[in-house]
């Protein structure tokens, strides 16, 4: 899952010296691509605003991806879409998706990982404000990407829904300003009650089909014989 | 503006300052009845489960009559005769039986005829039922076991005079000193005293006319507002059964000097046979030979409903948080008990901080605890409007010197929604998943009891779920009822359509009710099925099970454990939902 660039850390190349060799289609198409920075522009888009013949564009992206001039990125919200880019732009969030998205895909294992080290940060610290959190993970340094504190925030938040992690608002009692926000881990819990989720039809698909004395029925339920299996 | 409407900031402030280029776009005739059928407090499943239960406790006839009555709200005798289409004596056996056991509650109502007595099966009272056991180790745990024998019999017969119940005690200990009767007695008041046992309602206390706006009188069956309707009445007839506060724990030495509730008839909680004798439908006071006053008693399953109630609150609190707050709550809450007006209450009654400490070293478990962390606890319990998750600490009222005399009073119902949360999302997360409970969790997180719209990519992106997996799970939770959704069109946009979803959790959390009234039913009935198909093993033997045959035994043993096991959890739930 190793990811060895940020999105956000933009290249910057001088190419100002080769667009001079361009033709006149091909500075239309290239000024086009670049007028739009690190959104880039889709195949049709770009088709549709310069207005050029079919042949003639085909063959000028060619030359323009040749020169190295623009690059073909994965929009995360279309893959199958041609997009392009001036090569000089790191593609933006809203094309790539974001830190989460990798070549468009949702990159779950990588955030299994950051989810992971942000767990441990926040139990060894016990409690942390989200700036803490950014430092220590500077610190670690085992991030190849460099998460802004808006990314961290949102694996966060999600820890919180996953009942990981809690939020909390500081009393000013454990040396925060009263009002900080910080993060802790959640108590580990004894089981819950989860009596319907231990049961057969608690969680049973067919529930709604089930009757008394119907073909799908609890005496002749497989999900009962299969939970009764000793 | 396309662009702003589709942006998922727009959509969450909710539906109720829609831009007027945005219209809504009407339900589908399917869900909006599945809507209708929701409104309804006790749910087909909760009926069938009823029906079981007693079935299994009076058999069919009891539980034909019932089930009618829980089906067709209350009726009179001669319309229970005609729907049961069971005899009359067959149906006024049943109607004793059910009386007797406070799953039926009669009451008398005007008519153009004159008087009449109508007959009303009183649900809780059935579903705590099952739930004797639970009492029971209440009493043994708060009192004592000679008190948990006393209750015993009182639940296994419905109702007792104070007599019956000290004969029944005389009875099992064989011996009949004085000293056995002394201890009965006093152990009969404690069980008043703490409020466990209480006086029988008024036997056919007279409903006054409904209120206004209670709409027509007549069609009382099968339209759909039935069961909002005979929720009210089932309310106002069990306050109109209802003793006085002041006579419902009384116990009066003598019981043939007179007798307070004699002065108001409604209210009156015994019952002379000729006063009785005036709506002759049925003989009800089984147990008044005599024209002497008679005064039953029964056990008061508001108050077992309530401890239970602490006891879940107490034990979510040390879950969540540790033992010293745990210890703090359970103070509070046993120090007001009594003044406790109703069991579903919102906070516990505020109590001084000098009234709570004293109740907190009174009891084992607190009586090293300092002040200050006492304090400290009630600040965590007390603190701030509850977050998600847990509580939240309040920065800014942290008051110096603070008063003794400031009262404190916890946010119960706070508690109970955490407990009912945790539930629910298992629910969710052991049939859809964990990207899904997320979901749930995120859509269950907002303030509002009705929920806040989210749009699919907001949801996605709070959520941190795979942009093209969230609308797939939204679509199956949807489907099973779990969110609700609706389609804005928009009505300048070239794309028309964006879906929003929510979380409506009193929709939500009744339709979870009632998957479990179905899976309680099922578990029993599968029970039933399992001991029907091990009989041959039951009735051999111990000593000549062997091979197979002891084998089979085994199996039988642990089925047993585990639904039963099962069983007790599941009910604790449906308290949870329906009773806290
Ligand atoms: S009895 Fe079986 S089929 Fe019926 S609801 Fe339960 S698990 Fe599902």
């Amino acid at each position: 899952m190793s990811r060895s660039q940020g999105p956000s850390a933009l290249k910057r190349k001088r190419l100002d010296s080769q667009s001079g060799s361009l033709t006149e289609h091909e500075s239309k198409l290239y000024d086009a691509i670049r007028s739009k920075t690190d959104m880039g522009m889709s195949l049709q888009d770009l088709r549709r605003e310069t207005g050029l013949q079919n042949n003639l564009f085909t063959k000028a992206i060619k030359t323009l991806q040749a020169k190295q001039l623009i690059k073909e990125v994965k929009n995360f919200e279309n893959k199958t879409r041609k997009h392009y880019m001036a090569t000089e732009f790191e593609p933006s969030k809203e094309i790539t998706g974001g830190a989460w998205y990798d070549n468009g895909q949702f990159d779950t294992e990588f955030i299994k990982v950051v989810k992971r080290e942000l767990v441990k940060v926040i139990y060894d610290q016990e409690n942390a404000t989200l700036a803490e959190i950014s430092q220590a993970i500077r610190m670690k340094n085992f991030l190849t990407v460099n998460l802004s504190d808006q990314e961290l925030k949102q694996i966060l938040d999600a820890l919180v829904l996953d009942n990981e992690v809690l939020k909390v608002v500081s009393t000013g009692m454990g040396g925060y300003k009263a009002g900080k926000e910080c993060y802790k881990c959640c108590k580990r819990r004894e089981p819950n009650l989860a009596s319907m989720a231990s049961i057969p039809c608690g969680v049973c698909p067919r529930i709604n089909q089930c009757t008394p004395d119907g073909i799908i029925s609890p005496t002749t339920c497989e999900y009962f014989k299969k939970w009764l299996e000793f | 503006m396309l662009v702003t409407i589709t942006r998922p900031g727009l959509v969450r402030l909710g539906l109720c300052k829609l831009p007027p280029f945005i219209s809504r776009v009407s339900l589908t005739e399917a869900s909006n009845q599945k809507k209708k059928k929701k409104k309804m407090t006790v749910t087909n499943s909760g009926i069938q489960y009823a029906v079981q239960i007693i079935t299994k406790h009076f058999g069919n006839l009891v539980a034909k009559v019932c089930e009618t009555l829980l089906k067709s709200g209350p009726l009179n005798l001669g319309a229970l005769i005609r729907s049961t289409a069971l005899t009359p004596q067959q149906v006024k056996n049943s109607l004793l039986i059910l009386v007797q056991h406070n799953c039926v509650q009669p009451f008398t109502q005007e008519s153009k005829a004159g008087l009449k007595v109508q007959y009303m099966a009183v649900y809780d009272n059935i579903l705590h039922r099952l739930r004797f056991a639970k009492f029971l180790a209440v009493v043994a745990q708060e009192l004592d076991d000679d008190c948990k024998q006393l209750l015993a019999g009182l639940l296994e017969h419905g109702r007792l005079t104070q007599q019956q119940l000290m004969d029944r005690a005389n009875q099992k200990s064989k011996s009949n000193s004085s000293q056995v009767q002394n201890a009965a007695q006093d152990n009969f008041i404690r069980l008043v005293t703490a409020r466990f046992v209480e006086r029988c309602p008024a036997p056919e206390p007279l409903l006054e006319e409904a209120p206004e706006q209670e709409g027509p009188k007549k069609p009382r069956s099968k339209s759909a507002k039935m069961a909002q309707v005979s929720e009210t009445i089932e309310q106002r007839v069990l306050a109109a059964a209802r003793p006085m506060e002041a006579i419902r724990f009384l116990i009066t030495t003598n019981p043939e000097t007179d007798d307070p509730s004699q002065k108001s008839e409604n209210n009156s909680s015994s019952m002379s046979v000729g006063e009785k004798r005036k709506f002759d439908d049925l003989d009800i006071g089984e147990h008044g030979s005599n024209d002497k006053e008679v005064i039953l008693w029964r056990a008061n399953f508001e108050q077992f409903i309530r401890c239970l109630r602490h006891k879940a609150c107490v034990e979510n609190v040390r879950a969540r948080h540790d033992d010293g707050a745990a210890v703090v709550l359970r103070a509070v809450l046993k120090a007001t008990r009594m003044q406790e007006t109703k069991v579903k209450t919102d906070y516990s009654v505020p109590l001084k901080m000098g009234a709570i400490y004293n109740e907190v070293i009174d009891s084992a478990a607190g009586r090293n605890l300092t002040k200050v962390s006492v304090k400290a606890s009630l600040h965590l319990l007390c603190g701030a409007p509850p977050v998600r998750g847990g509580y939240e600490g309040e920065g800014e009222d942290e008051d110096e010197d603070e008063d003794e005399d400031v009262p404190y009073s916890i946010d119960l119902k706070k508690i109970i929604e955490l407990l009912q949360n945790d539930e629910v999302e298992s629910i969710v997360l052991k049939r859809y998943g964990q990207d899904a409970c997320r979901i749930f969790r995120l859509l269950t997180s907002q303030s509002k009891p009705a929920g806040q719209f989210f749009e699919t990519d907001k949801i996605s992106v709070d959520a941190l779920v795979d942009k093209k997996e969230t609308p797939k799970i939204l679509y199956k939770l949807w489907k099973d009822d779990y969110v609700h959704m609706e389609k804005l069109s928009l009505t300048t946009a070239k794309q028309s359509q964006v879906m929003v979803w929510k979380v409506h959790k009193s929709i939500v959390w009744e339709h979870v009710l009632d998957e479990m009234y179905h899976a309680a039913y099922n578990l029993v009935k599968r029970y039933d099925h399992e001991r029907e198909e091990n009989k041959e093993v039951t009735n051999t033997p111990k000593e000549k099970r062997v091979g197979e045959l002891e084998k089979k035994a085994n199996r039988f043993l642990g089925v047993r454990k585990i639904m039963a096991l099962s069983l007790v959890k599941l009910d604790d739930a449906l308290m949870l939902f329906h009773d806290f």
